[in-house]
């Protein structure tokens, strides 16, 4: 055992003893009242704020209920020791403010609200005030002393006194609906979670309610019955509040073992997201979401000083709330109150940040971090694996960014040819022609072996210009880049051995690397063709894939699909030759699939979906339906 | 003599283009480096046939060509490239020009060829 657990049963020794000994004095004393009554009300605040200190250290609910019952005892006690009857009345002017206090602070222990706490700082200063006036006019025979033999004697005025007390006890019409108020004004704002928990202090505030307009007109002292019968039905109905209070605390303890039944259910494996959709349930909060803290990054590739990034269970980055989210820190910690707010409570191991997870305020912290260190292995394995995801991502981004900077580069390339060398080549040409056109202007006379050579080096500058546009349209076609896909596929067609057939191709431009990639595939697929696979005639295809959204891609992602057939000898393995490898890596690279079908002897089929904005095409897909011959 | 336009952004190009054309018979009556800058001499010049490149800086060929037919100053339009006019599609085809010259191929010969091929086939000056 603990000390604060030692220190709580001498509390519950001092607790019993003062109760049952002020019971004690009362009979003894021959006041007129239900001992039982007493007796148990009290127990029942002391056993409940005992409860309270217990599983809620840190609540002020617990000492609030224990301050209730010790001053409510005050009164009793007050009979054998002749200094108390005033402390008496006094405990039982604060009596309804630590009430009030109690309810309005339930269950986190905090007042939320400004109204709130002015609402009850009236009551505690006039609790102060009655007490005050009412200590200095105490009269010889005043309330809880029938038969004291001594009483302070400052100013003693009956009449003063009774006043003073009419007054606090008639202002509870005021006060009660001021607390019924404080308590609409506080379900508005309140979360479903909240609500749940708020559901019991309704039935306690009702009671209290009642209470005190009851109290209102009530006295111990009155002589008609029905004023001391409702001062008894008070007594009884307080019984209910700590009962209230006691199971709000047992109904955390139930969702706790909702905890060992999701450490039952993790022995099952689960897919990805699989672990927040079971915390939800556990905790009662559907809108529950878990994220993951990846590895520390290396320095050099976080240069602002991010270190720690969070990410779904996806690997899909996510912005935690502002700093000073502390670990296991409750209610307040997070993104504002009322509905819809949001507080994150990381999961630790090893002092290391595993998950937030992003909550309802009004769970318990204590629970959430239960559930949280209950689910450690399965959160650092989904961690893990949404580190992988994440790390997949990366690397689909940089080869992306890689396609497309070499992409850049043969563009730029290309240019640097055509405006520089290819436009000296073609000036010298000219130049060539006009000394060849004055060489033949001299006739006869001319150098025959200069006209030869003159020829021959045209001849020469004729190959090296017709070489370079080749060079230069392999490295990346202008079409493309000018014209989009349509035309360059137009030009490539018409410009490959076998007869090809463009049956479909988009009309609009697309996004430059979709364009790029999908080229690159037919290209690809009619050199291999017109190299490996004796075929007769090809076709090529290139739509939108907006029919295909339902059954082939299950996300609903539109794409492009591009398809190359043709009727040759087949048997073409991607396996083997790098041509139809470097094919899968350029579509992947786009995050899109490639797909060869070649069964020997009947032809080859390339399939490439390539995902995109296919949406940026401003034209459906024309039918071209013209066969392009060979050159 | 037919007169003649020449459109490209190299100096060079432009300059012994014009020495050619000019020894072949053709009167070279400007240059121009640009797209803006050809619609305006067209204007001015008045030229039979417009020899234009179809990459210029500020616009491309096909434009030029759409605006010079707008304007109805351009004679004759024949498009020249570093290209094949493969590598246009059906741009070259779908232009309202008389023809493509390859740049490879520039003659005052050749250029006569495609003149005489679209003057069988089509009105000149459209």
């Amino acid at each position: 055992m603990t000390p604060r657990r030692w220190a709580l049963v001498a509390l519950g020794l001092a607790a019993l003893v003062w109760t049952l000994g002020g019971g004690w004095v009362s009979i003894s004393r021959g006041v007129q009242e239900s001992h039982l009554l007493d007796v148990t009300v009290g127990l029942s605040f002391f056993g409940a704020g005992i409860v309270a200190l217990d599983r809620r250290p840190g609540n002020v609910l617990g000492p609030l209920m224990v301050a209730f019952a010790a001053t409510g005892f005050l009164a009793n006690w007050g009979n054998l020791i002749p200094v108390f009857p005033t402390l008496g009345f006094l405990g039982g002017l604060f009596g309804a403010p630590l009430l009030v206090h109690s309810t309005l602070a339930y269950p986190s222990g905090r007042l939320r609200t400004r109204y709130d706490r002015v609402v009850l700082a009236a009551m505690y200063a006039q609790a102060a005030a009655v007490g005050l006036v009412g200590l200095l006019t105490f009269p010889r025979r005043g309330p809880g002393c029938g038969r004291c033999p001594w009483t302070p004697l400052f100013f003693p005025n009956r009449t003063v006194f009774i006043t003073v007390n009419r007054i606090s006890d008639r202002s509870a019409l005021v006060v009660v609906p001021l607390v019924l108020a404080a308590l609409w004004l506080r379900w508005q704002g309140a979360s479903q979670g909240e609500r749940r928990e708020l559901a019991p202090l309704w039935a306690a505030a009702s009671i209290l309610a009642v209470v005190y307009l009851m109290g209102a007109f009530a006295s111990p002292d009155a002589q008609d019955g029905f004023s001391y019968l409702l001062w008894e039905l008070r007594a009884v109905l307080q019984i209910s509040l700590p009962i209230v209070f006691v199971w709000g605390l047992l109904s955390t303890r139930l969702a706790r073992s909702a905890v060992g039944d999701l450490v039952v259910a993790l022995d099952r494996p689960l897919p990805p997201g699989g672990l927040q959709a079971a915390l939800a349930r556990t905790l009662a909060d559907p809108a529950l979401e878990v994220v993951y803290a990846l590895e520390r990054q290396p320095r050099a590739e976080h240069p602002d000083g991010e270190e720690r990034r969070w990410v779904d269970a996806n690997g899909r980055p996510v912005a935690l709330p502002p700093p000073g989210v502390a670990p296991g820190l409750g209610p307040g910690a997070g993104t504002g109150a009322g509905r819809g707010a949001r507080v994150a409570t990381i999961v630790e191991r090893n002092g290391r940040p595993l998950a937030a997870l992003f909550h309802d305020p009004a769970l318990d912290p204590g629970l959430v971090r239960a559930a949280g260190a209950a689910t450690g292995m399965a959160i650092e394995n989904e961690r893990l694996h949404a580190q992988v995801r994440a790390q997949l991502d990366e690397v689909r981004a940089s080869r992306a960014r890689i396609v497309q900077a070499s992409d850049e580069e043969r563009l730029r390339i290309e240019r640097n040819l055509h405006d520089g060398a290819q436009q000296r080549l073609l000036t010298l040409s000219l130049a060539l022609h006009a000394a060849r056109r004055q060489l033949a202007a001299l006739g006869a006379g001319a150098d025959t072996a200069l006209v030869e050579a003159m020829r021959r080096a045209a001849e020469e500058l004729r190959l090296a210009i017709d070489e370079l546009r080749e060079l230069a349209r392999g490295i990346h076609p202008a079409i493309l880049t000018d014209e989009g896909l349509g035309p360059a596929l137009g030009s490539l067609a018409g410009r490959t051995a076998v007869p090809v057939t463009l049956v479909e191709v988009p009309q609009g431009r697309l996004p430059r690397p979709i364009e790029s990639t999908a080229y690159f595939v037919v290209c690809e697929a009619l050199a291999n063709l017109t190299k490996h696979a004796h075929a007769a005639s090809a076709s090529v295809r290139v739509r939108l894939d907006h029919d295909q959204r339902a059954g082939r891609q299950a996300r609903g992602q539109a794409g492009l699909l591009v398809e190359v057939r043709d009727d040759g000898v087949g048997g073409a393995d991607p396996a083997r030759g790098s041509g139809l490898r470097g094919l899968h890596d350029r579509v992947a690279a786009v995050g899109g699939r490639l797909e060869v079908t070649s069964p020997p002897g009947q032809g080859t089929m390339v399939l490439a979906w390539l995902p995109g904005h296919a949406d940026h095409a401003q034209d459906h897909t024309a039918r071209a339906g013209a066969a392009v011959r060979p050159r | 003599m037919p007169t003649v336009l020449i459109v490209d952004d190299h100096p060079g190009f432009r300059g012994w283009a014009r020495a050619v054309l000019q020894a072949e018979g053709f009167g070279v009556v400007g240059e121009a480096a640009d797209g803006a800058a050809a619609i305006q001499a067209a204007s001015a010049l008045r030229p039979d046939v417009v020899l234009l490149d179809i990459q210029l800086p500020d616009m491309n060929g096909f434009e030029v060509a759409e605006r010079l037919r707008g304007d109805g100053a351009g004679g004759t339009v024949v498009l020249i490239s570093s290209r094949d006019a493969a590598d246009y599609g059906t741009r070259v085809s779908d232009s309202p020009v008389a023809g493509f010259l390859a740049k490879a191929d520039l003659s005052g010969a050749a250029l006569e060829a495609v003149l005489e091929s679209a003057g069988q086939g089509q009105e000149p000056g459209r």
